[in-house]
């Protein structure tokens, strides 16, 4: 077991886990990293600087509802006769830590659920005719490899901080590394650290409600947090607080801009959706729509005493908060990478997996519950059954004694009978690939965002999900990540800029490698539609390195045909839709569809309804 | 087989308590109180056996966060408060960011619920009628004697319905424990019953199981939840303002579901630098002295709580000219809006906020206040429209407003 004092490097997880450690209503901490980097092994260590009996409960990922949530446990009753409760592993979790490794592959309905107890502190077990409330106040502490998807935003939202991903330790750490793992450090200086550790930490607890924030610094971070484009105001309460946590850590009584500062930076640029608009930070709003009413509420007209005393001096010291605010992105964009949006997790489009884009059904997927249903048509779950038939032997048994019917060893009735509900990720991925190229650009978009609008409207009944990929230019892009909303899919489709070469081979391998993130996410039927005249002229040198010489034609083709095969080989189906006049094509559109196994179609002038249609006929 | 419909249970003691603490002892109580119920039953109980039911929890963690104390969010609130007034209006759905309040906000209604009437301790908040008219006559049944029955007052029930709530809590199911120590089938009440009359509130409303949202459809419907099970049939009404809360992101709607609530608030990021960091004040003030805040809202609370009762008492007194009436068809008609739904949630909201302003005329001004939240999940989704949804139905209503100034 490797201690916390132990791990090398992966700092900035470290200074999180002791905020978290000071002060729990920070929610968790979220460790995004690469494989390998020790991203489990310091969430395990967590034990270590906590309380000595302080839960610590992994999650495995592969959880059923009812161990989630709690439930009838099957042995005591069988062996009673009476319904016993068994508590479920979130409640268990209760007072101390949740740890959930690759988190990004939790189910969306476990992750649903620890949502729901998260924001209650408490678990509602409504369930197999128990109506219980188990407390279940946790700290959730997840790590995962993004690589391996993203976490749902929603989920993040209730978690206080995310550590901004984690950079390769350099050789020195590495050496120490390995030497601590082979045991070659000494365990008594291991466990005199600790204990330092830990008292640091329980001084800061102490310490804890004695420090004491300013108003300007609350006005600085939020107005931090305004102009990263953060959604909600949960995240406010969320960076004060770690602040304030730092501060007692330093033994303070006051925030000090180091505090601010780590705030930011674990709290709030994660969360980033934009770069700070450095000239006019202040004024500018996020591209969102009006607020509602700006009327003052009824029944707030004349409270507020809190405010007053200070209400003058937020309106003199108005030039302040900007000012520490500029200061304090000085000194972040000082020590991280240029664009802080790479490692923001809310700025990756890709993060977002509709749940609609999973069915519960009753034939294939993941056995997630039993519920009552008609035995004939159903795989029947056994052990439900069982539990349910269980408690009634008795009176059923006097019941049928009554009725002159021979004895029987087990009374089942139908009522008893539970069948098996699964969970799968069924429905397709229309991924289309739109050309924006060129003089038709305009036209294509508008017959994509047709049919996207299209495909999405019916897209509850069918759970499928669609994505958009444009492609212009020097390389592709995704406009609309897999996605069931059609308020996303309005958003994100507005502005589309058209014209410029055609990077046809860029375009394929970003649809490859949304194909294949979707595979990690379960859906399985995946479909690329493109909408081009097949004449691709930018290579995917060029996505890369803009000063990239111009490939030779031969060349070209000789990358789409083997990015072709290799889509073909991952069981992608693709259909072509040229729209070019007839006189100007030079049937380029058709060998492609030829390389990708598709099939092709010509249609000038199409409408939405005829690409939805051939999409769907395929 | 002796056949007992538990209606009438041990009566809960409620004085000083706050509501939020009553509805949380009741949770917690529940259990204990039907094993209590049950004592006076008929058969002799079996021995106690080894291992029994844990105690079922403890009582909910802590006090709700005053309603009025909620920064901004206007939007959700008035369309709650409306309901109140009137729950024909058929519910609420908070749509919007994350982290923006929706259940904080949700689960603050307990405290500014008007009180009810309703049978003591029915387990179906019935009225004495309702209540004579399902128990009377009823086979086996004692015959009742009106008189002898007591009335209670308590707070309009806020039931919340978790995500990963199975069919039969939902419903209701048989009471497997008086089952066993008793003999007696009874029925046991579920979500729905203890909804009855009252708020049922599910967060995350979208991602709800779709054999849920068949059966909240088929109850909302018709306002009756039919139960069969262990060869015993119940019929028992479920009345209840349906409250869901969700991110749009995470996923949509079904349309029908949509459909049935009768307004859509939507609610965004607060992006106002004071209100936010008021935000944050009252938040810490509240988690550091939660007793110490409620006292500071306390007459904030009575007051929103006795506005509510007066519009409630005022509501039958408003009245609607048939121009106005005129004008709400019209709007719904060039809005394109499928079915009667648009005009009648119009009507019914407009008259509820004339009352909750003190007024007993309905005028267009009442109106144009609350017409996007009555119609803005009605209009057909798609996805090129550029207009948002509020901005179209602005532009309709000014154009019947000015219609109507022209005549």
């Amino acid at each position: 077991m490797i201690a916390f004092t132990d791990i090398v490097g992966m700092d900035l997880a470290k200074q999180a886990l002791m905020l978290l450690a000071v002060d729990s209503e920070l929610g968790g901490v979220v460790i995004p990293s690469a494989v390998g980097s020790g991203k489990s092994t310091i969430a395990r260590a967590f034990a270590d600087i906590l309380p000595e009996g302080t839960p610590f409960v992994e999650l495995p990922l592969n959880v059923t509802e009812d161990r989630l949530i709690g439930g009838v446990d099957l042995e005591a009753t069988l062996a009673t006769g009476v319904r016993v409760v068994q508590h479920g592993v979130l409640s268990k979790a209760d007072g101390g830590v949740l740890y959930v490794d690759s988190i990004s592959l939790l189910d969306s309905s476990a992750v649903s659920h620890i949502m729901d107890a998260i924001s209650r502190g408490e678990v509602l077990v409504e369930r197999e005719g128990l109506s219980e409330v188990h407390p279940a106040k946790f700290m959730l502490v997840g790590t995962y490899d993004p690589t391996d998807g993203e976490v749902r935003m929603g989920l993040l939202d209730r978690i206080g901080i995310i550590v901004p991903f984690t950079a390769q330790n350099d050789y020195r750490a590495r050496k120490k590394i390995v030497n601590i793992v082979l045991g070659t450090r000494d365990a008594e200086d291991t466990s005199d650290e600790l204990k330092m550790l830990a008292g640091l930490i329980q001084a800061a607890r102490e310490q804890l409600p004695h420090v004491s924030i300013t108003s300007e610094q609350m006005q600085a971070l939020i107005q931090t947090a305004i102009s990263l484009g953060v959604e909600g105001n949960r995240v406010d309460i969320f960076t004060v607080r770690a602040a304030i946590a730092s501060a007692a850590l330093a033994q303070r009584s006051d925030v000090e801009e180091e505090d601010m500062k780590l705030a930011i930076k674990l709290v709030l640029i994660p969360r980033a959706t934009r770069m700070p608009d450095r000239e006019a930070a202040s004024d500018e709003m996020p591209p969102q729509e009006e607020p509602p009413q700006e009327e003052e509420p009824e029944g707030e007209d004349e409270e507020a005493p809190a405010d007053t005393p200070d209400a003058e001096a937020e309106e003199e010291q108005k030039e302040t908060p900007d000012m520490i605010e500029e200061l304090m992105m000085d000194a972040i964009e000082m020590e991280l990478p240029d664009n802080i949006l790479n490692i923001s997790l809310a700025s990756k489009k890709k993060t977002t997996t509709g749940s609609r884009g999973e069915a519960l059904n009753n034939r294939r997927g993941r056995f997630v519950r039993a519920q009552p249903g008609e035995m004939r048509t159903n795989k029947v779950a056994l052990i439900p059954t069982l539990i349910s038939a269980a408690p009634w032997q008795e009176t059923r048994r006097r019941d049928s004694k009554m009725a002159g019917r021979s004895k029987t060893a087990l009374l089942i009735t139908k009522d008893d009978v539970k069948i098996k509900r699964f969970r799968d990720k069924s429905g397709t991925l229309f991924i289309f690939m739109v050309d924006a190229s060129g003089s038709m650009a305009l036209n294509r978009m508008r017959q994509a965002k047709g049919a996207v609008a299209s495909l999405l409207q019916n897209a509850y009944v069918h759970r499928d999900q669609v994505a958009l990929i444009s492609f212009r230019g020097k390389q592709a892009q995704v406009l609309l990540p897999p996605s069931q909303s059609v308020d996303r899919a309005k958003r994100e489709l507005d502005v589309l800029p058209t014209g410029g070469g055609t990077p046809l081979a860029s375009a394929l391998y970003l649809g490859w490698e949304t194909a294949k993130q979707a595979r990690t996410k379960g859906i399985s039927q995946i479909m690329f539609v493109l909408i081009t005249d097949g004449r691709g002229n930018i290579g995917l040198q060029a996505t890369f390195d803009p000063n990239a010489e111009k490939i030779p034609k031969e060349d070209l083709e000789k990358e789409i045909e083997a990015l072709s095969l290799s889509i073909q080989a991952d069981g992608v189906a693709s259909i072509v839709i040229d729209t070019q006049m007839n006189y100007l094509s030079r049937g380029e559109a058709p060998k492609l569809a030829q390389k990708l196994g598709g099939r092709y179609f010509y249609l000038p002038n199409a409408k939405a309804e005829q690409i939805v249609e051939a999409a769907l006929s395929f | 087989m002796i056949f007992k419909v538990h209606g009438v249970k041990v009566s809960t003691k409620r004085s000083i308590m706050t509501q939020t603490e009553t509805a949380a002892k009741k949770t917690a109580a529940k259990k204990t109180s039907a094993v209590k119920a049950k004592a006076d039953a008929t058969v002799t109980t079996p021995p106690e056996p080894a291992k029994t039911v844990k105690p079922a929890a403890k009582k909910k963690s802590g006090l709700a966060f005053p309603f009025t104390a909620i920064v901004g969010q206007e939007e959700m609130k008035l369309s709650l408060i409306l309901n109140i007034i009137d729950p024909r209006i058929g519910g609420v759905l908070v749509m919007g960011h994350r982290g923006t309040g929706k259940s904080t906000t949700v689960r603050a209604l307990a405290e500014v619920l008007p009180l009810i009437e309703r049978v003591e301790g029915d387990t179906y908040n019935r009225t004495l009628e309702q209540y004579l008219e399902a128990e009377d006559g009823k086979k086996g049944a004692k015959a009742f004697d009106p008189k002898t029955i007591r009335i209670e007052k308590i707070p309009v029930p806020v039931v919340d319905l978790p995500l990963g709530a199975t069919e039969d809590r939902v419903c209701g199911t048989i009471d497997i424990e008086q089952a066993l120590t008793s003999g007696v089938k009874a029925f046991e009440p579920g979500l729905l019953a203890q909804a009855n009359r009252g708020f049922l509130y599910i967060d995350e409303v979208n991602l709800l199981d779709d054999h849920l949202v068949d059966v909240l459809l088929d109850v909302a419907a018709s306002g009756k939840n039919v139960v069969e099970r262990e060869g015993i049939s119940i019929r028992h009404p479920a009345r209840f303002v349906l409250v869901g809360s969700g991110n749009p992101e995470e996923g949509e709607l079904r349309p029908q579901l949509l459909d049935r609530f009768g307004l859509h608030a939507r609610i965004i990021t607060i992006l106002d630098i004071a209100k936010r960091v008021d935000i944050v004040k009252r938040r810490r003030e509240f988690d550091e002295d939660p007793d110490a805040f409620m006292k500071k809202y306390n007459r904030e609370q009575l007051k929103l709580q006795k506005k509510i009762q007066q519009a409630k008492d005022l509501l039958p007194e408003v009245t609607m000219t048939d121009a106005v009436l005129t004008d709400i068809a019209k709007l719904c008609m060039n809005l394109g809006i499928d079915g009667h739904r648009g005009e009648l949630t119009i009507t019914r909201t407009a008259y509820a906020h004339a009352a909750f302003r003190g007024e007993t005329v309905v005028t267009m001004k009442h109106v144009k206040e609350i017409a996007g939240l009555c119609l803005r999940h009605r209009l057909r989704k798609d996805p090129l429209e550029t207009l948002d949804a509020g901005e179209k139905i602005d532009r309709e209503l000014a154009k019947v407003l000015g219609e109507a100034e022209a005549v």
